[in-house]
Parts: C-alpha cells; sequence; structure tokens
C-alpha cells in the first residue's frame, strides 16, 4: 500500500541520476541548531544546499496580539535568549513612541551597556559554537569561559544570567546595584585582554586560514542584493551598522568604530564578530564615563497603556544584524500586529550561493559563519 | 607570517594559558555570590531595586490578597494560583495568597512589579529542583519562608588571571 505523499510532505527527493547523493544535515542538532540543509553532493563537492528553517516556529508574533505591552516582554525574547536585551530593544523603543514616553538620559545609557553586555555573551557563544564546528576544541572552552565574565555582570544587574526582561517601556527595571561600575570595568577590561589573545590562537593560526581563506565567497554586490545584515554585510565591505547609520538611545553620544572587512570569506565573516567584540569592549567603557551619575532610570506608567490608531517601524543592531520590529496598534493595549524582521533569517538565504561548489568539508565554516540563529529565524 | 611561526604563536599562546589560574566554578562546593537580598520592587517611585531574581518570597502580613500578581502573570507563564490560606488577616478578607508552581514560572519577576503592598519579593534561592511535579508548587506557607543561601564565590581577576574564590 503505497500512497503517495501530498507534494508538501514529500520529505526525500532521490536523483535519477545516481552520481548526485542528497545528505540530510539536520534537524537533529549535529551542530546545525534545529534546522535541516538539504545538500546534494556529487562526490566532495555540494552541487546544490537548500535550507529548511522552520523546526522551531514558536508562533511569538501571533502571541503577541494577545499580551499587553508589558506582558508581551518575557516571551518576545525567547528566540534569542543569548541576546535578549537586544531583541527586546527595537520592540521597547517602538511601544515607547507608540505611548509617546520620554526615557530619562540614565536610562538609555544603561540600556546600551546591557545591550553591549548582551552583544558579547552572545558572540562569545557564537564564537565557541563556531570554534568547535572547525575542530578546535581550545576555542570552544576558552570564549565559554570568558563569557562567564559578561553573564556576571548582566546577572549582577538584571537578575538573570539569559533571559533577563530588563528593558521595559519607558526605561529599564532596575538601577546600576552599589559598586557596580568599578566591578563593570575591571571585568570588561580583563575581557578585552582576553579577548586580544583570541587573535594568536584563532585568527591567526595558519590552520584556521587555510580551512577558512577564500570558502563561501559573497561579493559586495552579492551581499546587498540578497539583502544581508550584520556581520555579513561588513564583511563583505559595506559600512553598514544600524548603531552609526540611525543611531538610537545613547548611541548617538558614542564615538563607535565600524569593522569592515574587504574579502567576504568564511574568514571576514568570522572575524567581524570578534572585533566588534572588542568594540563593544569599548562602547561600554564610554558609557559609563558620559552617563549621567544619578537621576531616574523608568517613567512611570499606568496599567494596561493603550497606543493610538498608529504604526511604528524601529530596529536595532542585535548580535546578529539589523532587527526590527513593526507594530500596528488599533487603540487598545495589545497590539494589533506584531513582525519581527530578523538578521538570521536575512542572512540565511545567502546559503544556497555561498556552499555551491564548495567541499562538503566547508559546510560548517560557511554556515555557522553566517552568524546565524535557527530559533530566532523560525521566530 | 609564515605558517611555522603561526603554529608556534599559536601553541605559544595555548603554553601561557597554563599559568592563568582556572576559571571554573566549582558547584556545588562553591557558589556564586549575588548582589543583595533577590530582586525588588518599590511601587511608589515604580522603579526595581537590583537583585537576582529566584524563588519568591511572600510576605503575609502584607498580602492583602488583591490577585494582582496572579492577573499579571495570566499573561506571562499561569504560574500563580490564588489558594485559601487557614489565616485570619484584617487586610486580607477573602483569606487568599498567591502559590506558585516553579514548574512553569520563568522568573521574570513582573508579579513582583505588579504587587502594590510590597508584599512579594523574590529571593538568591535557584536550587529548586525536586523528584515531583507536586512539589514545584509552592504554598502561600512554603513562600513565606527565607531561604538561606550559601554564597561564597565571587569573580576575582589579579595578575594571574580571573577565578572564583
Ligand atoms: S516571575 Fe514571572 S513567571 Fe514567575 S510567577 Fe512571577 S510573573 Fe509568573
Ligand atoms: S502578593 Fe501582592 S499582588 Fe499578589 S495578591 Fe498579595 S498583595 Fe496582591
Amino acid at each position: 500500500m503505497s500512497v503517495p505523499l501530498p507534494p508538501g510532505l514529500q520529505l526525500e527527493k532521490f536523483e535519477e541520476d545516481d552520481k548526485i547523493m542528497t545528505l540530510n544535515v539536520g534537524p537533529q542538532h549535529p551542530g546545525s541548531g534545529h534546522m535541516r540543509l538539504i545538500i546534494r553532493v556529487d562526490g566532495d563537492y555540494i552541487v546544490s544546499c537548500d535550507p529548511d528553517p522552520g523546526y522551531v516556529h514558536r508562533g511569538e508574533e501571533k502571541m503577541a496580539e494577545y499580551r499587553n505591552y508589558i506582558l508581551n516582554i518575557p516571551h518576545l525574547e525567547r528566540p534569542v535568549i543569548h541576546d535578549s536585551c537586544n531583541i527586546l530593544y527595537p520592540y521597547v523603543l517602538g511601544v515607547e513612541e507608540l505611548l509617546g514616553l520620554e526615557v530619562p538620559e540614565r536610562a538609555k545609557y544603561v540600556r546600551v551597556i546591557a545591550a553591549e553586555l548582551n552583544r558579547l555573551s552572545y558572540t562569545l557563544y557564537w564564537l565557541a559554537i563556531y570554534g568547535i564546528f572547525l575542530g578546535h576544541s581550545t576555542m570552544f572552552m576558552w570564549p565559554v569561559g570568558d563569557r562567564e565574565l559578561a553573564i556576571d555582570l548582566l546577572d549582577k544587574l538584571t537578575g538573570a544570567r539569559v533571559t533577563h526582561s530588563y528593558f521595559v517601556p519607558g526605561g529599564i527595571r532596575n538601577d546600576f546595584p552599589a559598586n557596580f561600575e568599578d566591578v563593570c570595568i575591571r571585568q570588561v577590561n580583563y575581557l578585552k585582554k582576553r579577548l586580544k589573545t583570541y587573535g594568536d590562537i584563532f585568527y591567526d593560526n595558519p590552520i584556521l586560514i587555510s580551512r577558512t581563506e577564500d570558502t563561501g565567497i559573497l561579493s559586495r554586490e552579492d551581499a546587498i542584493r540578497l539583502g544581508t545584515t550584520g556581520s555579513v554585510l561588513r564583511a563583505s565591505g559595506v559600512d553598514f551598522d544600524v548603531r552609526t547609520k540611525e543611531p538610537y538611545d545613547a548611541y548617538e553620544e558614542l564615538d563607535i568604530h565600524t569593522n569592515v572587512l574587504k574579502k567576504g570569506d568564511s574568514y571576514d565573516r568570522s572575524k567581524v564578530p570578534w572585533l566588534d567584540m572588542l568594540e563593544s569592549c569599548n562602547i561600554i567603557k564610554q558609557a559609563l564615563e558620559k552617563m549621567p551619575k544619578s537621576g531616574s532610570v523608568r517613567v512611570k506608567l499606568k496599567p494596561n497603556p493603550k497606543g493610538g490608531d498608529d504604526e511604528v517601524y524601529k530596529r536595532v543592531e542585535s548580535g546578529r544584524g539589523s532587527l526590527g520590529v513593526y507594530i500596528v496598534s488599533r487603540s487598545k493595549p495589545e497590539p494589533y500586529r506584531l513582525k519581527l524582521s530578523v538578521g538570521s533569517f536575512r542572512n540565511l538565504i545567502c546559503l544556497p550561493y555561498l556552499l555551491k561548489g564548495e567541499k562538503l568539508g566547508n559546510m560548517p565554516a560557511v554556515y555557522w559563519g553566517l552568524n546565524y540563529w535557527p530559533v530566532e529565524a523560525d521566530r | 607570517m609564515g605558517t611555522a611561526t603561526g603554529i608556534i604563536r599559536a601553541l605559544n599562546s595555548g603554553i601561557k594559558h597554563l599559568a592563568v589560574k582556572r576559571f571554573t566554578l566549582r558547584y556545588p562546593e562553591q557558589k556564586l555570590k549575588f548582589v543583595g537580598d533577590g530582586y525588588q520592587f518599590d511601587p511608589t517611585t515604580g522603579v526595581g531595586i537590583a537583585g537576582y531574581k529566584g524563588r519568591h518570597l511572600l510576605f503575609h502580613d502584607k498580602c492583602t490578597g488583591c490577585q494582582l500578581c496572579a492577573i499579571a502573570c495570566e499573561g506571562v507563564a499561569e504560574a500563580i494560583g490564588m489558594v485559601k490560606v487557614p489565616e485570619d488577616w484584617k487586610h486580607n478578607k477573602k483569606a487568599i495568597m498567591p502559590q506558585i508552581d516553579y514548574g512553569k514560572c520563568v522568573f521574570c519577576g513582573l508579579c513582583v512589579d505588579a504587587c502594590p503592598f510590597y508584599a512579594l519579593y523574590m529571593t538568591n534561592d535557584y536550587e529548586l529542583s525536586s523528584f515531583s511535579k507536586e512539589a514545584l508548587i509552592y504554598t502561600p506557607a512554603q513562600l513565606q519562608v527565607k531561604p538561606e543561601v550559601q554564597q561564597d564565590a565571587e569573580i576575582i581577576i589579579d595578575d594571574r588571571g580571573a577565578y572564583h574564590g
């Protein structure tokens, strides 16, 4: 009894030509994350690659339509728990515009510090996985250990190690704990020192260079045409960072250097996040110096605040590129529609182009170099 | 830079790391120190007080049974249920207080923000694992107890690197 499956459910298609073999990478997380790459290989060379995301779809956007602007906070940060401040950032900025809130100056700086610490902890996690994907287990251990420095600071500041629920429309949940500035400066300085040692063991290591250089080249034109964002875009020579091009909150007053590399291969894509981390350390130190030493950090809200008949779109630079939130309000305490535009999903589209003609062994380097986070892409 | 120099520099950097102190926190012998007594919220100023978001602490002498915490949690995790307590308080005519299911709670602390009577705080207690689902449901009587939390390690940075001590 062979009932043909309806077209949408057909999982595997075997090629007529038995030279071509189909390989499924994932979705059982052998390093792919919860997603599948359908790769067709001819010997060792990849003929085509078809990314198949959607295994961890959580319906965040729909869920947001049933909760008010405050209660949306805990679930909206779930798509990227390692970068939860940054994924809340555009939402909070959007709701503030809808409700017409003026954020206190100090809160703007604290938000920048929390967002940068979160970027550090996310990128270190990403780097650790990048290292282990390439078989470099030292590069797994070091970032995971050093990540603790950033997580410890976030823990002190927000009260939770990963899902902080820290940003709220109108400011932040709580001010600095006692003595936080000193601890923050000390740990960030040490983290920066540690990050610099990654140069010798990883980025200048000939073994890494020979594995990643000239693999999966994404030209500047293609990077723009495919709509990539974040470190992928900057590795291809495009100078674009939302923090400097459309500064939000306190980023306007800070001096930020955008790291741009020219070649657009896997090596550059792995290096840009590292340079960004060093820059994050500078931003944190600048923000700590420039921030107002006291003042309120949160404006008081009425219970169940309502926005008008309005729409907003806000975007920020997250660890994976520009992250936008579009909110439609229809004079209700809940958003009428909320749409997340995430960096991971936008970067995934270039994977079929990058892997074509590449050796199968280079797949992990190319794939994870995209700074892709499956759960965020599925929302 | 030549390949050989590159490899030697990479090895060298790994060997130098041998002198760096071990960063690992030896849990459960060592436990991290947190700032303060846990996350608290001041309804008059509308701002929280920094602290760890762990297991809740309920003050029976302050809770009025207004259910605002349960309403807040309704949109988050539905972890709070209001239950009868065998106590007689003038300010709590209905004699109901929150009971929290830690199998559902996500430790966001929005219930603490919602309580207008300083009755619900969070503590540094994070070791809540249990063998049954029922044991994760904390009754108002259990939530009243202030936990004893061992806190003896924090990150120390000196010239031999960072370590927990
Ligand atoms: S911390 Fe959050 S999830 Fe837990 S009981 Fe309070 S509101 Fe509910
Ligand atoms: S804990 Fe606070 S919010 Fe919850 S019922 Fe008691 S008084 Fe009301």
